[in-house]
């Protein structure tokens, strides 16, 4: 990027010398893009016009010599390479070639910008801490997502997103992938051996050293993927190196396991890894037959189904692991655990002291997720909600375990109170623009996949090399099986403009939102068919979405959102209702929120989730398992979480229940709030404006489980 | 009571053609790519994965709901004869769906 600059007068006086021949002005040089002080050369000018847009010569040629003209009456001490680029757009305004303006915008940061950026927390991703490399991170994604929304999309789409139509995510991630779940046989067969690597690992041997190459793999993938890093059946395919180990060697390795992910707050951005790990206490159906691979990559003579002892004790070390915090006795934030709840988990032996130890954890600290597969479903969760269901092949994959990848090339989300506010209370009006948007979010998703698939094919000498490695005989990532995310947010505020009534009022706000998420399903599954692409409606976990869309509306359509977006307009505390989810305020009872949320569920094949929150609550394992088990028998909900609120004290170290503006412990104000904020833990100071309008609303099940457990 | 079918469904197909349908007072919702409204109501008697496993699905007037075929013919019949609707008999065995076409996509 080009700056301004005021040189010495020496440099001046030489730079005089290097441009006297120069007929335009003598004391004029630019600091180009280069990093380089050149004199005037009006003919740069002709030349980027000619490179990079379709203007003829004689154009190009009248533009340098008006721009000159500019410069020359403007009486500038020092011109830019930016001013330049300005004054040359302005020009192309001038003359109507908006096309080649628009190829020829410089993207940049206003200077302003980076100062504000430098100085202040960016809480657009509660995930990304403060600090040089943070404002890196923010500031290549600022350049990125200019690219994207100018070279990528087109501009129908990168005006929907603009102007909050919807919601292009992770645009500063342009050129990857949005999400990947994967295999630890991937590692435990091939080693680590990644393409640009400076040493290549064979498949390890020890257990530790399994842990050091999941470790890298997945700060690799970080690098690779926009969001999660998803892990399949974690305790199952480490089995195989637990065998030697005592119990103790298996609670350190869990340790060491739950510690890295956490404390890899110094990858990407200053980042944590968004990591999940996939946990059975049973041995999935699709593994018990497959041949175990063991220390050095070797097959170990037994299948999956053999080592059930091994993995559960790796399981329950895991908890025991999450069950004590970190040091200060604050929960992990990641990796996050997804215990799959299976009918065949009842079968096994020791399933209840199992759920009530994993539910123990999500009374103390939260942390576990609990992933319901009924009957044949089989699946690897990830993200804040995000599920991969296993189709036939997948299963078939199965039996090759490293084989099974899995990605979501991108999400975009609709802003479904906007569609509400447009069609007035006239069904037929909604139904149509839904189907409207719902094109529009697939046409930027061929847009996204053919950008992809261009760098892809750059191979390995592109810059998405570890990507297109192919050791077993495949590219890593299986474009061909990715999915394609079509999310929504405020389906509650929908229902809310166009009937009157929030979804927790009447059957009939629930029917309403049902048809319309049916509508979702239906028209994606038909634009699916028509373009072979897998389009699959998420619950967008959309932590920053909820707010923008909120703020947008309340400048595009004052009137109408003012009645329905929630939070606090007086402090901008505001947000919409993320997804399909019930208001966070209203006081139902968990199971019916549970069970009303989770008819939603089906219909929304690429993941779903229901919170319930905590508070300062903390109830008996065996009413939460009890919960768990009626929401498994007797709901269609795919995913629930509890949440417990934490106070964590920065004078004294020390973490308390509940959220409080004082310590308990010190009395000390300086004290920082721990919650989820949509499916991971993290400190309350990172949280955006709405998140936090939406924190203070949250219904807290205070008493309810005790009542339960009675 | 209400009837899940697919147009292409053989057992759903084979239920028209037994039982009076209209007479009995059974709603027909057909699950196809157009009918927001019929997969919503599904959603709503929490019957989405059901439909994928196996159609036709009876819901009946207690909101219960019935998703074998012998079972669901029996349902029907029951109320036919309280109704004085003329049926044709009921199958002792439930016809076999071929090429997987009695479940919803």
């Amino acid at each position: 990027m080009g700056v301004v600059t005021q040189l010495p007068a020496e440099k001046r006086q030489s730079l005089k010398a290097v441009v006297k021949s120069d007929s335009t002005d003598q004391a004029l040089f630019v600091r180009t893009s280069e990093e380089d002080i050149a004199g005037w050369n009006r003919q740069r000018i002709v030349d980027a016009l000619l490179r990079e847009t379709f203007v003829d010569r004689d154009t190009a040629e009248k533009i340098s010599r008006d721009v000159e003209k500019t410069i020359l009456h403007g009486a500038v001490k020092t011109v830019t390479g930016p001013l330049i680029r300005e004054l040359v757009n302005a020009k192309l305004l001038e003359m109507g070639l908006e096309e080649a303006r628009r190829m020829h915008t410089r993207l940049g940061v206003p200077l302003y910008d980076v100062h504000q950026l430098l100085l202040q927390h960016n809480k657009e991703n509660a995930n990304v801490p403060h600090g040089p490399e943070a404002t890196n991170l923010t500031l290549a994604e600022g350049i990125k997502k200019e690219y994207a929304l100018l070279h990528v999309f087109t501009p129908e789409v990168a005006d929907a997103h603009l102007s909050g139509d919807l919601h292009l995510h992770d645009l500063g991630f342009i050129d990857r992938p949005y999400c990947s779940g994967q295999s630890l046989e991937y590692i435990k067969k091939f080693g680590l051996n990644l393409p640009h690597a400076l040493s290549m690992a064979a498949p390890a041997k020890h257990a530790e050293v399994l842990l050091a190459h999941m470790i890298k793999f997945a700060a690799a993938l970080q690098s690779h993927f926009a969001g999660a890093i998803g892990w399949d059946a974690v305790n199952l395919f480490y089995a195989p190196y637990l065998e030697e180990l005592d119990d103790k060697a298996v609670f350190q390795l869990a340790q060491m396991l739950i510690y890295e992910f956490s404390q890899q707050a110094v990858a990407r951005g200053g980042q944590a890894i968004f990591s999940d790990i996939n946990i059975y206490w049973e041995v999935p159906k699709h593994f018990e037959n497959v041949p175990a691979i063991g220390p050095g990559g070797v097959y170990t003579g037994k299948t999956y189904g053999e080592y059930a002892k091994q993995a559960q004790r790796f399981a329950w070390a895991l908890f025991e692991v999450y069950k004590g915090g970190d040091a200060a006795g604050r929960p992990f934030f990641f990796p996050k655990p997804l215990v799959h709840i299976t009918e065949k988990l009842f079968q096994t032996e020791g399933h209840q002291a199992f759920l009530e130890h994993i539910c123990e954890v999500a009374s103390l600290k939260g942390n576990t997720y609990f992933v319901f597969d009924r009957g044949e479903t089989a699946k690897i969760s990830e993200c804040c909600r995000l599920s991969f269901k296993l189709e036939a092949s997948d299963i078939e994959d199965a039996k090759q375990p490293w084989r099974m990848r899995y990605s979501a090339l991108q999400n975009v989300t609709i802003n479904l109170p906007r569609l509400a506010y447009r069609a007035e209370g006239d069904d037929t009006r909604l139904f149509t623009l839904l189907t409207e948007h719902i094109k529009l979010a697939c046409t930027a998703h061929e847009q996204k996949k053919k950008f992809i698939e261009k760098l892809l094919a750059l191979g390995k000498g592109g810059p998405l090399a570890m990507l297109a490695m192919d050791l077993d005989g495949q590219s890593y990532l299986r474009l061909h099986k990715c999915s394609f995310l079509i999310g929504m947010v405020g389906l509650n505020e929908l229902v809310r403009v166009h009937l009157g009534q929030e979804l927790h009022d009447s059957e009939k706000a629930i029917k309403f939102g049902l048809k319309v998420i049916a509508h979702m399903n239906i028209v994606c599954n038909k634009l699916a068919e028509e373009l072979g692409m897998k389009f699959v409606l998420e619950q967008t976990p959309a932590e920053s979405t909820t707010y923008r869309f909120a703020k947008l509306d309340l400048a595009h359509f004052p009137e109408a959102a003012a009645k329905v977006v929630q939070g606090n307009r007086e402090s901008g505390e505001i947000y919409y209702t993320n997804s399909t989810l019930f208001n966070v305020g209203s006081e139902m009872n968990p199971i019916r929120r549970v069970e009303q949320e989770g008819l939603f569920h089906p219909l929304i094949e690429a993941g779903s989730i229901t919170h319930i929150w905590l508070g300062e609550s903390q109830p008996d394992k065996t009413a939460l398992a009890d919960f768990v088990v009626k929401t498994f028998r007797h709901t269609h909900n795919d995913q629930i979480a509890f949440s417990p609120e934490f106070t964590s004290c920065l004078a004294c170290g020390k973490t308390s229940r509940g959220l409080s503006d004082k310590c308990p412990y010190c009395q000390s104000e300086n004290v920082d709030g721990i919650t989820r904020i949509t499916g991971y833990f993290t400190k309350v100071s990172s949280w955006n404006k709405g998140k936090l309008g939406e924190l203070h609303d949250r219904y807290r099940n205070d008493q309810r489980f005790t009542s339960c457990a009675n | 009571m209400t009837l899940f079918t697919k147009l292409d469904c053989r057992l759903c197909e084979q239920l028209k053609a037994k039982f009076d349908l209209a007479a009995l007072q059974v709603k027909v919702e057909v699950l196809d790519n157009h009918d927001a409204g019929a997969l919503a109501h599904l959603a709503w008697h929490g019957l989405v994965d059901t439909a994928r496993k196996s159609l036709p699905v009876l819901v009946l007037d207690d909101c219960s709901t019935v998703a074998d075929y012998a079972t669901i013919e029996h349902h029907l019949a029951d109320a036919a004869r309280q109704r004085g609707v003329y049926y044709q008999g009921a199958t002792d065995q439930a016809p076999l769906c071929e090429g997987g076409s009695c479940a919803m996509n």
